[in-house]
């Protein structure tokens, strides 16, 4: 009796270590479909749909079709969590492409670090974020690259740039670590910093950090924060008289901030890992299906998510190539998926992209673009060059 | 402080508590009534924003079951001088006082039948508050909405006047939701202090036992306050959308909580309290030095602690006196 239990226990738990990989190929994406970041999520998600539709539509993985399992990870950090639990214990996905914001990737991606499935950050641009875990990468450039080439090309637009003003949003783990970046750039290029301005993500009236830099009369505002936040101060700025160059970082590279800063938008220099006019032809593929779907140009986030689900799938095609992906142990899988991520070159809307051996992403371009609006509420990114 | 650093603090600090003050008057309505908070009021006040802007603009962008609409191809009749936009404006908040009378149908008056502890009421209005809040990112999206500059006409964005040397900058917007806030206090004002439906609110309030033995309809009127709180909290909404943009479906969340801090500091159930508690917050935010102001809500939460430990009733509250 007790060693056919032990029989039968044992039969059970080896069948429970030799799951399957399921057909169409569970991939995970854990966005914020829910709270203030979903204005950044719901981007992703459109992203990531876009990349599903077009890989099943070429067919899949070596005929074998893909199928994105969505949980909504908000915009907080238990949220997240949750989702990446739900990804790997209930969706046995082979890989995750989530989440937003980097808080949330230094709370979640330790579990799937844990349960060794490989993670790829789709907007995740705070420092650390690769070093959490051998199973963690990130297809969203860190801050440190982008920011500084948008204070130079200022200084090329006004050399007399002397006094700088800086403001950022200090509940964002993305905006402090931008905004320090920012700041050592500023000094590395001569500039003094006449003002540190602290806001929160959730913040709506700017008139205190408006006086303050209007009262420092600066040459230069630099602004780390998110569509709408950064986008009200924009305005703000503006309506308030500030009449100099307006940088923003990362987090304001969407069109979503034209309706938000309307015609006072003109001029803002924006850093940006991702451009509509980046000449690839998966980028122009792209912007294409995305035109045709929305009417405008694709924002970055949806890019990075774009770009984190297709390098997922490129990585899986390899692997598909040794061995049909019906036959995988799920567990030899993921792990194998991990090493391939790591190991290949995309080309992605991003551009050409790889990764170090950390899982930081090694991307061939960046740009500086400046706002130009044609309406109150359309505009374009033009390229600085 | 500088004198005209002292001033714009002023101006900035009014601008914003009258907003505060507006949208508490929501919240001590219905509590002066029922007893309760209405935790669905900033769900409302988001609504109010929203409605306006689906007058004035009547197109939403790429999220949501709304995407694509466009209400009016040949442009907006509300849209393109101030007073169409005031129009809109008081519209919108009609339409929000109209949710708020259905909250109260829905979530409310069913536990007020079964007698049911005011707790669950306050949960239940809750749970309204993120259905509403899902909902509005379910029609319309998650995204940023900005009423267009000319939508209330050719105004001025900011004006400027010197104080010595410096110049004082305010915006045109927040003088205007300054002057609609007062209007709109003062009006209300009017209507609880002087009229016979105020006479009977306030009877309803003192007591609704009596209320109903003197003929008033205790239900009828508690559908006025909810109207009337919902109609405060949509003009708050749609005066803080103009300000600062129609952040998105839980913009609203902020400044619930914020209105709550403003009823607790000006007394549970004061109306000229709220007014004052709202002004205070609003001050105490704008007087924050700039390199902390993204700390002004914990600032403006540490002065409600602290009046609270000196006046438990709150600024203009009544002491709860118990006869033993």
């Amino acid at each position: 009796m007790k060693r056919t239990a032990l029989t039968i226990a044992l039969g059970l738990l080896a069948t429970g270590q030799a799951q399957k990989v399921q057909v169409p190929v569970p991939i995970g994406i854990a966005l914020a479909q829910t709270s203030n970041t979903a204005l950044l999520g719901q981007e992703q998600v459109i992203g990531a749909r876009l990349a599903e539709k077009h890989i099943n539509a070429h067919g899949g993985i070596g005929g074998t079709p893909i199928k994105l399992i969505f949980q909504d990870a908000a915009g907080d950090e238990n949220s997240a969590i949750n989702a990446f639990q739900n990804l790997i214990g209930k969706g046995n996905v082979v890989g995750i492409v989530g989440p937003t914001l980097s808080q949330q990737a230094f709370a979640a991606d330790p579990i799937a670090e844990r349960a060794k499935v490989p993670v790829l950050g789709p907007s995740n641009t705070a420092k650390g974020i690769p070093q959490i875990g051998d199973y963690i990468a990130r297809v969203s450039a860190p801050v440190a690259v982008v920011a500084p080439n948008a204070i130079k090309q200022a200084l090329k637009l006004d050399p007399k740039i002397k006094k700088v003003a800086v403001l950022y949003a200090q509940n964002d783990a993305f905006s402090t670590s931008e905004t320090g970046t920012f700041q050592d750039a500023a000094k590395a290029q001569g500039l003094n910093v006449a003002t540190v301005q602290k806001f929160q993500t959730t913040d709506t009236d700017f008139t205190t950090q408006v006086t303050s830099v209007l009262n420092a009369d600066v040459d230069l505002v630099i602004i780390s924060g998110l569509a709408a936040d950064g986008g009200n101060l924009v305005k703000q700025l503006r309506q308030l008289g500030y009449k100099g160059l307006i940088v923003g970082g990362n987090g304001l590279n969407t069109s979503n901030i034209f309706p938000v800063c309307q015609k006072y938008c003109d001029g803002v220099i924006i850093a940006q890992a991702y451009s509509p006019a980046q000449p690839s032809a998966s980028n122009q593929l792209f912007v294409k299906e995305y035109r045709a779907q929305y009417k405008k140009d694709p924002p970055q986030f949806a890019a990075q998510a774009y770009a984190g689900v297709q390098v997922m799938v490129d990585a899986l095609k390899v692997l598909d190539r040794q061995k049909k992906l019906a036959q995988w142990d799920l567990d030899d899988l993921r792990a194998a998926l991990n090493k391939q991520i790591l190991a290949g070159k995309y080309n992605t809307p991003l551009g050409e992209l790889r990764f170090d051996k950390e899982g930081e992403i090694m991307q061939k371009e960046f740009y500086v673009a400046q706002i130009k609006m044609k309406d109150a509420k359309n505009g374009t990114f033009v390229f600085l060059k | 402080m500088e004198p005209s650093q002292l001033l714009q603090n002023l101006l900035n600090g009014l601008a914003i508590g009258s907003v505060y003050a507006i949208f508490a008057l929501g919240y001590t309505l219905v509590f002066s009534i029922l007893g309760i908070i209405n935790f669905a009021h900033g769900a409302v006040f988001t609504l109010g924003a929203y409605f306006t802007y689906t007058l004035v603009v009547g197109q939403f962008e790429n999220n949501g079951l709304l995407k694509g609409i466009n209400l009016f191809p040949n442009g907006s009749p509300f849209s393109g001088n101030p007073w169409l936009f005031a129009l809109a404006t008081l519209l919108g908040a009609a339409l929000a006082g109209l949710v708020a009378v259905l909250i109260e149908r829905l979530a409310f008056r069913p536990m007020r039948s079964r007698g049911a502890d005011p707790l669950l009421a306050l949960v239940s209005s809750l749970g309204v508050a993120l259905v509403v809040v899902n909902l509005i990112q379910l029609l319309v999206g998650a995204e940023i909405y900005n009423f267009p500059s000319d939508a209330y006409g050719q105004v001025q964005p900011a004006l400027s006047f010197h104080v010595g040397e410096k110049v004082v900058i305010i915006r045109t917007v927040q003088l205007i939701i300054f002057a609609v806030s007062l209007v709109m206090l003062a009006i209300l004002g009017y209507v609880i202090g002087r009229t016979r439906v105020g006479k009977a609110l306030r009877a309803v309030a003192e007591n609704p036992g009596t209320a109903s033995l003197l003929g008033i309809s205790v239900d009828r009127f508690i559908l006025i306050t909810f109207f009337l709180s919902g109609f405060l909290g949509g003009l708050a909404g749609t005066l803080v959308g103009t300000a600062f943009g129609v952040a998105g479906p839980y913009f609203g969340v902020t400044y619930g909580l914020k209105g709550l801090a403003v009823i607790v500091l000006g007394g549970l159930g004061s109306i000229p309290g709220a007014v004052v508690g709202g002004l205070v917050i609003g001050l105490a935010e704008a007087f924050v030095p700039s390199q902390y102001s993204a700390y002004k809500d914990a600032v403006a939460y540490a002065l409600l602690f602290v009046i609270l430990l000196v006046r438990p009733q709150g600024l203009l509250g009544r002491a709860q006196i118990q006869k033993v």
